[in-house]
This record gives structure tokens, C-alpha cells and sequence, in this order.
């Protein structure tokens, strides 16, 4: 039994079509990554599993249970943690009073440990918290009862760098307890740290599922390099070279400085590159070389091969992009 | 169970005590101020009451200001009782459900094993706390500051008054909580359950005497009657069951509104 089954699910809100078609599978004691801009429709996702939206079409199972029957999500409830993008709590009660109630309602098998971790100030009102206190309790009460599926929406923002590095190695452990983590993010320094696998969602419709290193492989090198002397623009003309940015220093000593060459020659560049790094070395040999680097590509270039041109609402100005059409989405 | 009823009841106990300490300050005022406003008269009803227009008279039901008890019924629980806690714990109940959802705290209330039914149920009941606790507290400072102006109360008539309010205070959170999960915003919510509420209140008293009174019958102000209990010792239990009945149909039909929908 794994533990969330997507079948076909589809929420259409009539003018937006917040999930379309939307199917994987999330299997026990993996983390998850699901993966999206603001506004693909990760939410609307979440929110259908945990019953909170009635899918128009498709089905949803939680730990087995299907969603839409309130019996079975209860019995699935009792199993599960979920902590969503922006927490909220009763602001007039204090992070102690927040804690018995949920221990009252869900059981509280660890939240002494938990609160070594997170720590937040629990005899303060909850009105007095920042955002990230208010998220590590979020997180306390999300895994205070021992699930054996936590749903994060966005886990990270609001926490500071320190929390952040302790929260990754919190869900590594979590993992290695047998834990199942399926977790939502626009940022793809957190899904590459902690996933196993990620599903990368669009305008509604999953555009993939994959083990985090096949994405990454898939994604190619960023390469950079350094000439003694100008190489022709020619001699990049292969495949698999993207987003070429070059330029051109022929040094203040240079004999010929007067010729304009700096739309055909370049003596320094960075690119990505998808094709056979063979090739590249070969078309690369008979120039001399001071500095050249071929790092795997960070995932945010993943994300532009599926996204286009917005990522986080940022727009791409790389020229030479391909096969990457760029779409704004709504936000849903 | 009813670990929210138990919270969110801790929650408004304080709030409780503070309005049941205005409402205690309403009814001193009223009291106190009773003897030298009969004396001013020799016949209060007579010469008083004229001067008022017939519609107020029949819209907050006076019946006679010749005695404390006429005159509480119209200044305290027909003022203070049916109009203002009405309205109070009917913007009250508003506020559970659409401001939970609103805040986005419902997410994570709803993320735990606890149906959503339960949920409405629960929180309407923890409203039983402000309820009660100022038909509690007021009684009693109604009794001493009567007792002190020297125009002593039937103490059972007025236990039964407060008592026989608290079917109907929860008929008007009944009304507020069937808005508070219709309504998509608070503030929308709030003011869906002070004008339907007011509204009722306006068609009850306005349609009574007229050939439309039978429409007034689905007004829960139509099933308390300060002034008969007051003036005539006269209980009327039937009334309290329909309040009773009518907050059952408003909690059920919240509870099964609120499973169906979806939660932005």
C-alpha cells in the first residue's frame, strides 16, 4: 500500500484548471519532492488529498484510504502530519495551550524531543511570534504524534539558514525511521538536498516523475572556460550547447586590437551543455585553454527546461533558449 | 471529545465575564434608576406610555412600566436580551467556523483525525459558555440591586427568564453559525448574522396584530416573551422547545453544508 495514490486527479474551478489529470504514486519510506512555481498547482493538490477540496474528477488515497469518504480520511488523518505553506494557529492561546490540544485530539508520543529541535517560545502568545516561530511550531505539532506520513507545504520559508540545515537533517532521520515525507517547494537547492524522488508539476498538469538524479543527469553540465587566445564562435556550434554567454578580452597589448572580431570570437564563456562531453572536449583541443570547468548544472536550469522563462516569478533573459516555450501561469 | 468545545470554552470564558459584568452594569442602571422614574408619575402607563408611538410599543412588546417587572422586561430583557445579546451571540457564532477558515487555521484543525461535523458541533457548543455564564452572574445582581431599591422580584420568575433565554441566545448563534459556514469571510459572515438576525426580529414584532403575524413564526424572538414570564408568571415551555428545535435544524444543516464544501 503506498502511501498517496493519485489517479486522474482534477480540480477545475471553471475559469482555472488548478490540477489536470494529475497521477502519481508516492511509495513508503521515500521523500518526495513536489516540485512547481507559484501557482502550478501544488496547493490544490495538497489540499485534495488532506479533503479539504472535493476533486471535480479522479481519486485520491491516503495511506490506503480514499479522500472523498470522510470515514476512511479520518482513519488515514490518524496516521498523517501536515504543515501548511503559511501555518495558522489561535493567536489568543499560547504555543503551550496549542500543543495540549493537540495532544488531546491526536496524541503527543515526542513532542519533548521536538521541542529541543524547534524551539519555540511556548509561553508566549501566539499573536507574539514571528513567522518562523510560528512555523516551528507547525513543525512540533506535525510530528508530535508519530505519523507515519507528513505533508509539508513549502516547509523551509520563514526559516533562518541554521533551522533550515536542522530541518533537512530532521527529515533525513525522519526517513531513516521509516517516516514517509511528501513535500511541496518552488526552491530547488531544498528538493535536491532532500528528495529521493520529485514530480514536477505545470500549469496544473505533472510534467514528470523521476528520481532526483536522473533530473539531474538529464540536466546536463554548466561549463565554463578560458582562452590564452580568441576561439571562433564556430567551434561551439554543436549540439547540446545552450545559453551561450561569451566575451571577448584580447588584453590592452594586443597588435591587431583595431579589428572588430567580438561577434565571431570569444575568449571567455559559460554555457549548458546536454550533449557528449567527447565531443566537446574534441572541438575543444586545439586551443589553448587556461581555465575551463564542467560542473553538474544547479537544478534551477532543470526547472528552466521544464518551466520556460519564469522561475519564482523572475524572468529569464538568456537568449538561444530551446525548446523551452515560456508560459505565465495564474495562481491558483 | 469535545476537546474543542473544552478549548475554545477556556477561550471565552474571560471574554464571557467581561460582558456578563456589562450586562450586569445595564441591569443596576435600569434598576436603579426605576424608583424615581415611577414616582415622577401618578399613573406611569397612562401618562408614560402615551407618549411613545404605538410601533415602539408594539416593536419591543411593552406591556405595562407600572411595575420593576414591566419595566425590566422592556428596558433590560427586551432591550438587552432579545436585541443586543441576540444580535451579540449571533455575530459570535459567526465568527467560529469563517474565521477559522479564513485565517487558514482550519487547515491544520481539519488535518487531524476529527470529522468535519464534529468540528461545527463542537464549536458551536463552546458558545454554551458565554451563554450561560452571563444568565448566571446577572440574575443575581438583578435580585441583590432589586432587593436593594426595595422592590423585591419573584426569584422564580426571574431564574425562568434567564433560564428560557438560553434556548433562545442559542437559537440567534444558531442563525450565526449557519452564516459562518456559508459565508466565505468573516466580516461577511458577521453581517449575513446581524442583519438576518435583526431582520427576524423586525418582521416579528412589525407583523404581530397583522394579517401576516403567522410569518413572524419562524422569528425564535417570537418564542421568548420576557413580559409574560415577568408579569404573569407564565412559562412557556413549548416555546423553548421550538428554540431548541430550531437550534438543532440550524446546527445540523451547518454541519452538512460544511462537510460539502470545499476549503479555500
Amino acid at each position: 500500500m503506498a502511501a498517496i495514490e493519485l489517479e486522474g486527479l482534477t480540480k477545475d474551478y471553471g475559469e482555472v484548471l488548478a490540477n489536470d489529470d494529475v497521477t502519481f504514486t508516492v511509495e513508503r519510506g521515500e521523500i518526495f519532492g513536489y516540485l512547481g512555481p507559484n501557482g502550478a498547482g501544488k496547493t490544490t493538490t495538497i489540499r485534495t488529498v488532506l479533503g479539504l477540496l472535493s476533486p471535480t474528477d479522479g481519486s485520491a488515497r491516503l495511506l490506503g484510504h480514499d479522500v472523498t469518504n470522510e470515514g476512511e480520511l479520518i482513519e488515514a488523518k490518524r496516521r498523517l502530519g501536515y504543515l501548511p505553506d503559511s501555518p495558522a494557529f489561535d493567536e489568543t492561546a499560547t504555543g503551550r495551550e496549542i500543543l495540549e490540544l493537540h495532544a488531546s485530539i491526536k496524541g503527543d508520543e515526542r513532542s519533548d524531543e521536538l521541542l529541543e529541535l524547534f524551539d519555540p517560545p511556548l509561553d508566549r502568545p501566539v499573536r507574539d511570534y514571528s513567522h518562523g516561530n510560528v512555523r516551528k511550531l507547525g513543525l512540533v505539532t506535525t510530528f508530535m504524534h508519530e505519523p507515519e506520513l507528513v505533508i509539508l507545504d513549502e516547509p523551509t520559508g520563514g526559516l533562518d539558514p541554521l533551522m533550515q540545515h536542522r530541518f533537512a537533517e530532521f527529515l533525513r532521520d525522519e526517513r531513516e525511521r521509516g517516516v514517509t515525507v511528501f513535500f511541496s517547494s518552488h526552491i530547488l537547492g531544498e528538493v535536491r538536498r532532500l528528495c529521493d524522488r520529485v514530480g514536477i508539476i505545470r500549469n496544473g498538469r505533472l510534467v514528470t516523475v523521476e528520481p532526483v538524479e536522473s533530473l539531474l543527469d538529464r540536466s546536463g553540465k554548466v561549463v565554463r572556460l578560458r582562452a590564452a587566445d580568441p576561439i571562433p564562435y564556430d567551434a561551439l556550434e554543436i549540439d547540446g550547447v545552450h545559453d551561450l554567454e561569451a566575451t571577448l578580452d584580447r588584453g590592452a597589448d594586443s597588435e591587431d586590437s583595431a579589428r572588430d572580431d567580438s561577434k565571431s570570437a570569444f575568449t571567455e564563456c559559460t554555457f549548458t551543455f546536454t550533449g557528449d562531453v567527447n565531443a566537446l572536449l574534441e572541438r575543444l583541443r586545439e586551443y589553448t585553454l587556461l581555465d575551463l570547468s564542467i560542473e553538474e548544472a544547479p537544478l534551477e536550469d532543470v526547472f528552466m527546461r521544464f518551466y520556460g522563462g519564469e522561475v519564482d516569478g523572475e524572468e529569464s533573459t538568456a537568449a538561444g533558449r530551446q525548446g523551452t516555450p515560456t508560459e505565465v501561469t495564474d495562481d491558483v | 471529545m469535545f476537546e474543542l468545545t473544552r478549548y475554545d470554552g477556556r477561550h471565552r470564558l474571560k471574554g464571557s465575564v467581561y460582558l456578563s459584568i456589562a450586562m450586569s452594569l445595564l441591569a443596576v442602571i435600569v434598576i436603579w434608576i426605576y424608583p424615581s422614574f415611577s414616582g415622577s408619575f401618578e399613573d406611569v402607563d397612562e401618562e408614560f406610555l402615551q407618549a411613545y408611538p404605538d410601533q415602539i410599543i408594539q416593536m419591543f412588546n411593552i406591556q405595562t412600566m407600572a411595575s420593576l417587572e414591566g419595566f425590566l422586561a422592556f428596558e433590560l430583557y427586551v432591550f438587552g436580551w432579545i436585541i443586543l445579546l441576540g444580535l451579540y451571540l449571533a455575530y459570535l457564532a459567526a465568527g467560529t467556523i469563517a474565521g477559522d477558515v479564513e485565517r487558514g487555521r482550519m487547515d491544520i484543525l481539519l488535518s487531524m483525525p476529527i470529522s468535519r461535523a464534529r468540528t461545527v458541533g463542537e464549536k458551536f457548543a463552546s458558545l454554551g459558555v458565554p451563554i450561560v455564564v452571563v444568565n448566571v452572574i446577572t440574575p443575581v445582581v438583578v435580585y441583590v440591586t432589586a432587593l436593594l431599591v426595595g422592590e423585591p422580584l419573584s426569584a422564580a420568575d426571574l431564574a425562568a427568564v434567564h433560564l428560557l433565554s438560553i434556548p433562545y441566545l442559542f437559537a440567534c448563534a444558531g442563525i450565526g453559525l449557519l452564516a459562518s459556514v456559508v459565508g466565505d469571510r468573516t466580516s461577511i459572515a458577521q453581517r449575513i448574522a446581524l442583519g438576518v438576525t435583526f431582520g427576524l426580529f423586525m418582521l416579528e414584532s412589525l407583523l404581530s396584530g397583522t394579517d401576516y403575524e403567522a410569518i413572524g413564526a419562524i422569528a425564535p424572538m417570537r418564542y421568548f416573551d420576557p413580559n409574560e414570564i415577568l408579569l404573569e408568571s407564565t412559562y412557556d415551555l413549548v416555546g423553548a422547545g421550538v428554540l431548541i428545535a430550531m437550534t438543532v435544524a440550524c446546527v445540523v444543516v451547518s454541519q452538512l453544508w460544511f462537510r460539502r464544501r470545499d476549503i479555500q
